[in-house]
């Protein structure tokens, strides 16, 4: 049984290491410098939303202020979504990174609008960014094995293995307490900082506890690696270079092969209609509906907008000079008509973020890394929800602007009060009107 | 076994693979005494002192110290027993007293810095070479800072591998010196050896092995130490 003096003797004699305390002191810098960067760009990214929420208010404001018609507003008026970074996603900037946080919308066909918008930095999805979590799935395992590589084999090298075993009262005390006291200060200078960088951002206590254990959990699966290939039988006699060889193959294949190997094969496996196909064919749509009867655009825009039916009747004296019906009409026509691909591109993004967890138990740092961004809130699942977010958003908008258009109130600024206004909850309503009460003679 | 055997081999047997690495052999090993085994490379002489340390099991036969078997009572025996392996290499980064702190740690011994200090100079540590880091040690002082080790440990059997190799004249003769005084002291001193020169000026018995068999045997009588022009004879023609 392990006694505090073996911790204290083993404390004692591993930080007598200067290459220890060197380790110690890189990992500290690295975790640090991860978390400062990821915290810039979350901060960045928050000072963009918050310079963009400004701005959008006050161009919004002058386009409402210089219409007269509903038509007019809705064309010119656009509307800022967003989704803003959640408190721990300083630490794993995950899918933040990839899919688009940010847009600015309008009444126009809307599929073309989600998949115009670039990512940042698509090739960052492929090698991972300079994050705490990068930091803790691809360099933590790397310090786990320079610390632990040798545990044995470094003292039967050195002839020490046998005189340790006959010497100790408890030799399992002394390998046991050993690797402890390697890896508590490990593990120590990698969360201190994170700790204080979550607390920092506001994160909440039980969200700081759960990527603790993900960071304690991945030091421990990975001390089991390299210990268990440190103790097998099989590898007794291999030197402390061939081990460590061995272990930093393990950790190739995992870390490495094993995740762009999956990636590559999901990829072919689970066919994905392209961003610019859904962008092309709802532009195709709308641009072809100038040429199109009108009527062909109306029978389409009245199958899934029945109750409109009976308001499609165009009067240039009443509704202006163009017919911004119609012209909307054909907008929700065009994004119709992209709604299959752009629903396959959805659920295909589903279906491979689901491969990639299965393709994640075979490989740690894969799998710690999707646990982290879980826990932040910045996996897939929390992009498409805000991609879903817009869809919802823009309904609203469709909402309020078709009862506004169809029914044909006579435009007051004031009714201009209830457009729905993009909020981060997932619900958006727009106030229910009577349609009849507000009709005009068509 | 003799009840005053305190290290005794019976019909020990180790294979590794189907090959014999340690052939039946038989010998006792009384209090006090200093038993050298003499052999060659691949002899077998690693692997009968790893038998009698708990760290391989015997095929057939028993390893036994203090009376205890060795396969049976591995962590008692270790207990009893202090090593002092080879090129005696304890950790580099630490000083000869450092080194003695952590090993008697390990342990679970305790002493004071008296008793370190009494135990250094006893077996003839420079002072001023105490609080160095033992890489700057020479053979020799690492080989006094392992006896002195031993010493602080009280151990009644030392098992010594190879202990001469490497050290100078004059450090082998205050090496054989220690290990006759803790022969005298009732420490029971087993060590393996390609010596023979070093064997004869020490030992009390000195047995010859070769291919894992046992093969002479030479006694010490009285004062006289065992002739080593006999066990040279003796060795050479069957090594």
């Amino acid at each position: 049984m392990m006694r505090f003096n073996d911790i204290k003797r083993e404390a004692g004699f591993v930080f007598a290491h200067r290459q220890f305390k060197l380790t110690l002191l890189v990992v500290f810098l690295l975790s640090t410098a991860a978390l400062w960067s990821g915290h810039a760009e979350m901060q960045a990214q928050q000072a963009t939303i918050e310079r963009l929420l400004e701005k959008d208010q006050v161009e919004r404001e002058a386009v409402l202020s210089h219409q007269d018609s509903y038509g007019m507003v809705a064309y010119y008026a656009f509307h800022l979504t967003y989704a803003p970074p959640s408190p721990l996603a300083f630490a794993v900037v995950g899918e933040r990174d990839v899919f688009p946080w940010k847009h600015r919308v309008r009444m126009l066909a809307l599929e073309g609008q989600i998949y115009e918008s670039d990512t940042d930095n698509p090739e960052l999805a492929f090698l991972g960014r300079f994050d705490f979590a990068f930091v803790v799935s691809v360099l933590l395992p790397l310090f786990i094995i320079l610390l632990l590589y040798d545990l044995k084999a470094k003292e039967r090298e050195a002839r020490r293995f046998d005189l340790l075993n006959v010497t100790a009262r408890n030799s399992h005390a002394v390998w046991t307490s050993r690797t402890l006291v390697t890896l508590v200060p490990l593990a120590l200078v990698t969360l201190v900082p994170f700790v204080a960088f979550a607390i920092v951002n506001g994160a909440s206590v039980s969200s700081i506890l759960l990527a603790c254990i993900i960071v304690l959990g991945t030091i421990s699966v990975w001390s089991a690696i390299v210990l268990a290939i440190g103790a097998a039988q099989r590898f007794a006699k291999y030197s402390a270079t061939h081990l460590a060889s061995l272990m930093l193959g393990v950790w190739l294949i995992t870390t490495v092969i094993v995740p762009v190997t999956g990636h590559t094969v999901i990829n072919a496996a689970v066919e994905t209609p392209e961003g610019g196909k859904i962008v092309l064919t709802q532009r195709e749509a709308v641009n072809g509906a100038w040429d199109k009867p009108v009527e062909e655009t109306w029978e389409k825009f009245i199958e899934t907008h029945p109750q409109w039916s009976d308001y499609t009747a165009y009067d240039p004296k009443r509704d202006g000079s163009f017919n911004w019906k119609w012209y909307f009409a054909f907008q929700q026509v065009g994004d119709e008509s992209a709604s299959e691909l752009s629903n396959a591109y959805q659920q295909a993004t589903i279906r491979k973020n689901q491969l990639a967890g299965y393709v994640s138990l075979l490989s740690p740092s894969l799998l710690t890394q999707r646990l982290l961004s879980n826990t932040a809130s910045t996996n897939v699942q929390s992009m498409i929800d805000y991609e879903n977010k817009v869809r919802a958003f823009h309904a609203s908008l469709r909402e309020f602007y078709y009862q506004q258009l169809f029914a044909a109130p006579e435009f007051s600024e004031s009714s201009l009060k209830r457009l729905p206004q993009f909020t981060t909850s997932s619900q958006f309503t727009t106030t229910p009107m009577n349609t009849q009460e507000n009709t005009n003679e068509k | 076994m003799t009840s005053k055997s305190v290290i005794s081999a019976s019909e020990l047997s180790v294979r590794i693979d189907q090959r014999t690495i340690l052939d039946n052999l038989n010998f006792e090993v009384g209090k006090g005494e200093v038993f050298a085994l003499l052999g060659g490379n691949g002899a077998g002489k690693s692997t009968t002192l790893k038998t009698f340390l708990g760290l391989m099991k015997p095929s057939t036969g028993t390893a036994s110290v203090m009376g205890m078997s060795v396969a049976e009572n591995t962590n008692e025996v270790q207990k009893s027993v202090a090593y002092l392996p080879e090129s005696v290499t304890l950790y580099g980064h630490l000083s000869g007293y450092e080194n003695i702190r952590y090993f008697l740690s390990v342990a679970g011994v305790e002493k004071t810095d008296d008793a370190i200090h009494e135990a250094l100079n006893k077996v003839a540590l420079q002072e001023n070479a105490w609080h160095n880091t033992l890489s700057n040690y020479s053979k020799g002082m690492r080989q006094k800072t392992a006896i002195a080790l031993a010493i602080l440990r009280n151990a009644p059997v030392l098992f010594l591998d190879e202990p001469t190799s490497g050290l100078d004249p004059a450090a082998i003769d205050e090496f054989n010196s220690l290990v006759s005084e803790l022969a005298n002291n009732g420490a029971t001193i087993f060590m393996v050896t390609h010596d023979v020169y070093g064997a004869c000026q020490v030992a009390h018995r000195i047995v010859l092995l070769s291919n894992g068999k046992l093969t002479g045997s030479f006694e010490r009588v009285g004062d006289t130490p065992i002739d080593t022009e006999a066990v040279h004879a003796a060795f050479a023609g069957r090594k």
